[in-house]
């Protein structure tokens, strides 16, 4: 039996490292669980992998400072799938078997939309570190558990479309929209950001995350009279956009939500990936001195796969989660304990932190579910497999 | 517009044919399939890429690593989740194909990673101007290419010994059995070349999309569409069907955009097998009493 | 095999698991909390899902990984109603309607395809719904679906106990459901089409009624458990419904069980549980999940209960009565409304592609009589069965009994009163004897989907069995009766259906003598209850004694109509059906003495096909240059000997060697490489292959590849009528033609023996004359022979020594002149060739 070796060749070393893991956990005392459901595997596995990186080194940092509350910081992962049923369940079993203090939100905004009714039904704090949907935080609960350390969707699309006037004279932009929750939420954002500027538009076109060839798309936008374009999609079918711009011969300006920064989009774009301006959080390039390069030492060190940083792709997951932790740490130590209801309070008397992101100052309050704002965005693109601010 | 896309989507139907090729030749000999054909093709483009990209070999030599590991997996496929069932009359092949390319897709996330990559090789992406539009080099090679294979296959058929003992054990494989012809081996062999052509599609296809561990499940899904519709043990009908679905697919992303493409062509392939049961160009055999 | 049935017998089995459930499911919601009970409650709701499923899968025959799609539809009628302020048991309801409808819409497409053709437009269907549910966005809401899908008002008990509760009775009531399904009437009529869908529609059964409705119901299950899914997750979108969960809900069925009660329930807590156990796992998780699922796979393949059932399962043993309550069974088959003029065929007449297989034939059958069709192989009897059945449409001709039935489909003729029985039985696997017989009483009705059988109706059935002689026990599973208990169990099914007509194809092929003569009274029996009887037999000595009427057909054309004393005088019947035994082959010139050092030697050959053995203790010895002959009666086990030989079938004991070396355990393909050719029965040509192509197929296992183009020559030489039609496709050639084909290509082997099964069935005269000479022109040349052919005049008018097989014994062997001249065997074997 040939495979049974492979698979044991695979396996193996990966159930050891898992044991290993569990069994050097045990010996502390009663560890402070940390729940996180996010898109292990699959198309968006990679951003479940960010999270997880700086989830991990904000909590190295934590655990070697002497914990929360004097305990030891443990993270249990859960893989949703991209299944908001999968992540509901996770998040049930999170929450309810394992008690974890706190539970992290992945990529999909499908998957947090679900699990936020029951973050507030069952008063567990949920925290938010990349779906940027806007009723995740905004979603009407009196009692709101919810939190994020992320862009926000509503706010992306008014900073894109005026980046877009600003920057290039936009005048009737083309939206070139991924079919997803994500897509439709941006639709709504970008119709507002547009009408309130009285500014019309020459078109939506929805794109699939597996279309190979976007020129009719595009085409249609072109012919409507589009001067630019608008664009939400993940990395791939970004530079299948860039491709088959490519391929038309159009020369377009195109301002885009962060999709690209999700992966090596200036390698599967080819040559003009860089004539995408993405908006972003935080990126490590600009921050070579000071906690960025701190951070980005600790990375290449706990992560030997690690080398430059094109590896660190994409830095929004581990910066907004690093951030996030830390904050949920303080929020922790504030309330005293890690019933749901006092954690909530924390996040509120959290003052100052001083964060990968930027400085931050009363981040949370109850009416303000989100840390981070429209002047916290920066307008990024791809120069040499980099990310980088652009010049303006 | 129009122009631009017929070509396109005639390369995604060619694209669909060789798969569907694969589905083909296995289910003339076996009546079987690999149900996770998509996942070879996966295979395929990230072996490719391994090869050519991160280890740096010469294309050609790539190709042939690339195609001759993919004949190995075909075997495999064959003998751990075929084989083990078929033999026992158990219809249990289809979902351990399923499930082992489930396995596949993961065990590549994990050794390939999980960024999408782009398979990018000296003047694939070469632009042409024709008939006043823009179109990819890459578009027009996989028609070629596709055509020259099945050509070749036809050749093999009609003119070797080797397509005379497939078409032997095609046609009755109890009597070929008899002539000495191991059957088995012709099974296996053809689950070899299903998978070789699944890993021809991938390392013609990666250029054209990114290679990640899920590229290939959608498609294989679709070119499964294309066999069925093509009436799966029709070489012809198998073929034109690819092509008739990727032109469809093309015109409805043009008139309708791509969100309704699959409920559409879906729809179409309800359509088709209601009025033909045994697929567009497959015959119905007189059932004996 | 994975009977439902298997359990029947032990009455209170199914009933007190099923309690035992319902009661371990309802402490289980009081108990469990939070987490636990969630994942309880998706078991159970997986449970009823697969359960439906099982229904397609396990009793219909079916296949659909489009499953999820029904599932996802009851979700979001629950979903939409219960937002909308309706209670949440009306929305149940809603959903179960609709999704069943949906179901039997889908079945239109589906039911007219099959294999890997269904499963696709199951796939189809999955992701237009899938699509369709994103895209309908103002009532579904797109991607993101639907949020805040309030919880059912359980009174005091908090909801997730009151849902856990709900789904565990609904679990309960689809095992139940199942149960009771598969052993009513209309349970069997969608097994009966499963087992074998042309004895189904012989019998009655309309098979897109009975696929439709168990789509129907499957999806309605699915919908069903759908609907309590939205209010348990509070959300639905249409990610939640993915397509590899329909595959998933298929394995669970396929690895559970298909077929059994329990089945499901096994499945379902596979793929839910083991995801959760394996959730700490991460990333990893679907990895190890496929992992599992393979193992699964590996060691159960025909499902976890399937194999204990069929370890532990043991029926209760049931055997009719010796003699029959003749009254209770003459006024069940009697017919009421008599049709005094019977059966009347008339010019009834069909071609294939170029061949007109039939042609003008009419005959009349009357009430209470027996009607026989004779000719010789090829004449087109069995295609006149096949046109007053309805399996063929005539091209011409009317086909009355009240009115005039040709052309309708085998259902209407079936529910006409036409019954009918096949060459090769065609007993419903998976059901028992009983089962069989009350498939056949339902006439094609569905009837309910819960009752158990009337009770009546079995006591006529085992009138029915003990009328036709059959004594084993009526809880046997169909496929596991010997030879002689399926032909006479096919009999009383087809009675079952009470018909006015009867069709019987070769009823006593492959039976014994004493066996036959059984036969041949129970149809004297038969048709003194007013059933018209018409026999298609090869048996003379049965069709002469039986008969009142006798259609004799040559080349599908009506050559003689009357009296069996008529009909056997007729010059152009004895000419045209007896016409071979004329010929005379060219004897040995000098009688065989060669080498004693065995080609082939057989030893206590025993063969079974998984019931009763069909050859036992056989032993034969062919020396080189030998032509050795078996005979036998048709069935007497004469080709499976062949077959063992030439390694096709293993056989079950005993030892073949060839040329000094065991062969028994090889595979056909390398003992053809050790110089054994077999000319097959039906000759089996290649068929789009060209005659040249054909030869050259032949010596595929030769060693030396040289002189190939020569052998051809040599072997044209030998049938010089293939020298024109050497580049056609050998399937367009005439059957005598194909046969000398399949000659050549064994020949072409240069096979140290070569075996011929039945080279002279289904040939003109002319053409087995041609055949023989030039097998004894073969045999003269010193190639070394076993032949076996059902004419066993022409087969000993070539042999040197002949053995005689009688249901699978060696009975007779010794010369072929001793054997021609033996008066028993006449008696026993060529009466049919003499009658």
């Amino acid at each position: 039996m040939r495979l049974t070796t492979r698979i044991k060749h695979w396996f193996l070393p990966l159930a050891a490292t898992g044991l290993l893991s569990l069994t050097s956990l045990a010996h502390a005392d009663a560890p402070l669980k940390i729940g996180l459901v996010a898109s292990l595997s699959g198309q968006s596995a990679k951003s479940g992998e960010a999270i997880t990186r700086g989830l991990t080194i904000a909590i190295d940092e934590i655990n070697a400072k002497g914990g929360i509350l004097g305990r030891q910081v443990e993270l249990l992962r859960r893989d949703d799938e991209s299944n908001p049923n999968k992540g509901l369940l996770a998040a049930r079993e999170l929450v309810q078997r394992e008690e974890v203090a706190v539970l992290f939100g992945g990529l999909d905004t499908p998957v947090s939309l679900a699990i936020v009714p029951l973050a507030n039904q069952m008063k567990f704090p949920f925290m938010g570190v990349w779906a940027a949907g806007t009723p995740i935080t905004q979603n009407g609960a009196d009692e709101n558990y919810v939190f994020r350390v992320s862009a926000v969707d509503e706010l992306v699309d008014e900073a894109l479309v005026q980046y877009g006037i600003d920057e290039f004279g936009m005048k009737k932009p083309g939206m070139v929209l991924i079919n997803n929750p994500w897509g439709e939420s941006n639709e709504k954002g970008f119709r507002h950001a547009l009408e309130s500027r009285d500014m019309e538009w020459a078109g939506i076109e929805r794109v699939e995350s597996n279309d190979i060839d976007m020129v009719p798309q595009l085409s249609r936008l072109k012919n409507a009279g589009a001067d630019s374009l608008l664009m939400v999609a993940n990395v791939s079918p970004s530079a299948q956009v860039v491709k088959s711009l490519d391929r038309m011969g159009w020369d377009v300006p195109i301002v885009s939500h962060w999709g690209p920064a999700g992966g090596r989009f200036s390698e599967l774009a080819g040559e003009n990936a860089a004539k995408v301006h993405f908006i972003q959080t935080f990126t490590f390039v600009e921050n070579q001195q000071g906690k960025g390069a701190d951070v980005m030492a600790t990375l290449k060190q706990r992560y030997p796969e690690i080398k430059d940083l094109a590896d660190v792709t994409p830095a929004v997951g581990i910066a907004n989660a690093y951030d996030a932790m830390h904050l949920t740490a303080l929020a922790i130590e504030n309330a005293g304990s890690t019933e749901g209801q006092a954690i909530r309070k924390g996040y509120f008397a959290i003052d100052d932190y001083e964060g990968l992101i930027k400085n931050y100052s009363k981040p949370f309050s109850p009416e303000q579910p989100d840390a981070l704002g429209p002047d916290d965005y920066l307008f990024t693109h791809f120069v040499d497999g980099r990310i980088v601010p652009v010049d303006r | 517009m129009i122009t631009a896309s017929i070509i396109s989507g005639l390369g995604m139907g060619s694209m669909y044919a060789l798969l569907a090729l694969g589905f083909h030749i296995t289910f003339i000999v076996s009546q079987t399939v690999n149900f996770a054909q998509g996942s070879a093709m996966m295979v395929g483009s990230v072996l490719g890429y391994t090869f050519c990209i991160t280890l740096g070999i010469p294309w050609v030599v790539a190709a042939f690593l690339t195609l001759s590991l993919c004949a190995l997996y075909g075997l495999a496929i064959e003998r751990f989740l075929v084989r083990p069932f078929h033999s026992r009359g158990s219809e249990a092949w289809l979902l351990a194909t399923v499930a082992g390319g489930l396995l596949v897709d993961n065990l590549v996330m994990f050794t390939f990673g999980k960024e999408p990559r782009r398979f990018l090789l000296e003047g694939v992406d070469h632009r042409l101007e024709l008939f006043g539009t823009g179109i990819g080099l890459m578009q027009l090679i996989l028609p070629v290419v596709v055509a020259a294979i099945v050509l070749a296959l036809v050749l093999v058929r009609r003119f070797t010994r080797l397509g005379k003992v497939l078409d032997a054990t095609v046609q009755n494989p109890t009597a070929a059995r008899m002539m000495g012809i191991h059957v088995t081996r012709v099974v296996a062999l053809s689950f070899a070349v299903s998978t070789v052509f699944a890993g021809i599609a991938g390392l013609l296809i990666a250029p054209l999309v990114s290679v990640h561990s899920e590229m290939g499940m959608l498609f294989g899904l679709k070119a499964f569409a294309v066999a069925i519709l093509g009436g799966i043990s029709s070489l012809n009908g198998v073929v034109l069907a690819g092509l008739l679905f990727g032109l469809v697919e093309a015109l409805i992303i043009v008139y309708l955009g791509s969100t309704l493409s699959q409920i559409l062509t879906f729809s179409l392939v309800i359509a088709a097998l209601a009025l033909r049961p045994n697929g567009l160009f497959g015959s119905k055999k007189l059932v004996k009493v | 095999m994975m009977s439902p049935n298997s359990l029947v017998s032990h009455r209170w089995l199914v009933p007190s698991l099923l309690g035992l459930l319902a009661l371990t499911g309802s402490v289980l919601s009081f108990t469990l909390g939070g987490y636990g009970l969630l994942v309880m409650t998706l078991i159970a709701l997986t449970t009823v899902v697969c359960s439906g499923l099982n229904i397609l899968i396990g009793l219909s025959g079916q296949i659909s990984f489009g499953h999820v799609a029904f599932y996802a539809i009851g979700a979001y009628i629950s979903a939409l109603m219960t937002m909308a302020g309706v209670p949440l048991v009306l929305a149940m309801a809603s959903a179960a309607v609709v999704t069943a409808a949906v179901g039997a819409l889908l079945a239109i497409p589906a039911v007219r395809v099959s294999g890997p053709y269904l499963a696709m437009v199951t796939i189809a269907f999955g992701f237009i719904v899938h699509h369709g549910l994103i895209e309908w966005r103002s009532l579904t809401g797109g991607a993101n679906g639907l949020i805040g899908v309030p919880m059912p008002d359980t009174g005091s008990l908090p909801a997730s106990t009151g849902l856990a509760l709900m789904a565990v009775a609904l679990m309960v009531a689809s095992l139940l459901f199942f149960h009771r399904l598969s052993g009513s009437s209309c349970g069997r009529a969608i097994r009966s089409v499963k087992a074998t869908e042309i004895a189904a529609r012989s019998l009655g059964f309309n098979p897109i009624q009975t696929k439709t409705l168990a789509f129907a119901l499957s999806a309605l299950f699915a919908g069903l458990s759908g609907s309590l899914l939205s209010p348990l997750m509070m959300f639905i979108n249409p990610d939640s419904f993915p397509f590899t969960q329909s595959i998933l809900f298929v394995l669970a069925v396929i690895v559970g069980g298909a077929g059994t009660v329990f089945g499901p329930l096994l499945g379902a807590i596979l793929i839910v549980l083991v995801p959760e156990l394996l959730s700490s796992m991460a990333e990893m998780r679907l990895l190890l999940f496929a992992g599992v699922l393979l193992a699964v796979l590996w060691i159960a393949p025909t499902g976890a209960l399937g194999v204990l059932q069929a370890r532990f399962s043991k029926s209760e043993r049931v055997i009719p009565r010796q003699q029959p309550d003749t009254n209770r069974l003459a006024s069940f088959l009697t017919c009421d409304a008599g049709v005094p003029d019977g059966l009347r065929v008339k010019d009834i007449g069909i071609r294939f592609g170029g061949v007109q297989a039939a042609e003008r034939v009419s005959f009349t059958a009357k009430p209470g009589s027996v009607t026989s069709i004779i000719g010789p192989n090829g004449a087109g009897k069995t295609t006149v069965l096949n046109m007053v059945s309805g399996f063929y449409a005539p091209d011409s001709g009317r086909i009355d009994l009240d009115s005039d039935l040709a052309g309708l489909p085998a259902w209407k003729i079936a529910r006409a009163g036409i019954a009918r029985t096949y060459q090769t039985t065609q007993l419903f696997a998976g059901l028992t004897v009983l089962e069989n017989l009350l498939a056949g009483m339902q006439r094609g009705r569905l009837g309910d989907c819960w009752r158990k059988p009337d009770p009546r109706q079995v006591d006529i059935a085992m009138d029915l069995l003990a009328l036709v002689g059959y004594r084993g026990s009526v809880h046997t599973l169909a496929e596991a009766l010997p030879h002689v208990d399926r032909r006479l169990v096919e009999i009383a099914r087809a009675l079952a259906l009470k018909p006015r007509v009867l069709l019987l194809d070769e009823p006593a092929a492959g039976l014994s003598r004493a066996d036959t003569d059984q036969v041949t009274e129970l149809l004297r029996t038969i048709s003194g209850f007013g059933i018209a009887v018409i026999l298609v037999e090869h048996d003379m000595t049965m069709v002469m004694s039986v008969s009142d009427r006798i259609l004799v057909l040559d080349s599908g054309r009506p050559i003689a109509w009357g009296e069996p004393e008529e009909v056997r005088a007729n010059p152009e019947v004895v000419k045209a059906y007896l016409g071979s035994t004329d010929y005379q082959a060219p004897p040995r010139p000098k009688a065989w003495d060669g080498s004693r050092d065995a080609t082939l030697f057989v030893k206590d050959l025993l063969i079974d096909y998984g019931a009763a053995p069909v050859v036992e203790g056989a032993s034969l010895v062919v020396n080189p240059g030998e032509l050795i002959a078996i005979l036998g009666a048709n069935g007497a086990g004469k080709s499976s000997i062949l077959q063992a030989i030439a390694g096709l079938h293993s056989a079950s004991k005993g030892s073949v060697v060839l040329n000094n070396e065991n062969i028994e355990t090889l595979d056909a393909n390398q003992i053809a490489g050790k110089g054994l050719a077999l000319v097959p029965e039906g000759r089996q040509v290649f068929p789009e292959l060209s005659v040249r192509d054909n030869l050259l197929m032949g010596a595929y296992s030769r060693a030396d590849r040289a002189d190939l183009d020569q052998d051809v020559d040599d072997i044209l030489a030998r049938f010089p009528r293939l020298k024109d039609r050497i580049n056609s496709p050998a399937g367009l050639l005439s059957g005598g033609e194909q046969q000398m084909v399949a000659v050549g290509r064994g020949l072409m082997a240069k096979p140290s023996i070569l075996l011929l099964d039945e080279p002279s069935l289904g040939l003109a005269p002319a053409m087995v004359a041609e055949l023989y000479d030039a097998l004894a022109t073969l045999r003269d040349e010193g190639v070394t022979l076993l032949l076996v052919d059902q004419m066993a005049n022409l087969a000993l008018q070539v042999a040197d020594r002949a053995y005689v097989l009688e249901t699978g014994r060696v009975v007779h062997s010794g010369d072929a002149e001793t054997l021609r001249n033996d008066p028993e065997l006449e008696a026993a074997y060529l009466g049919e060739n003499v009658a």
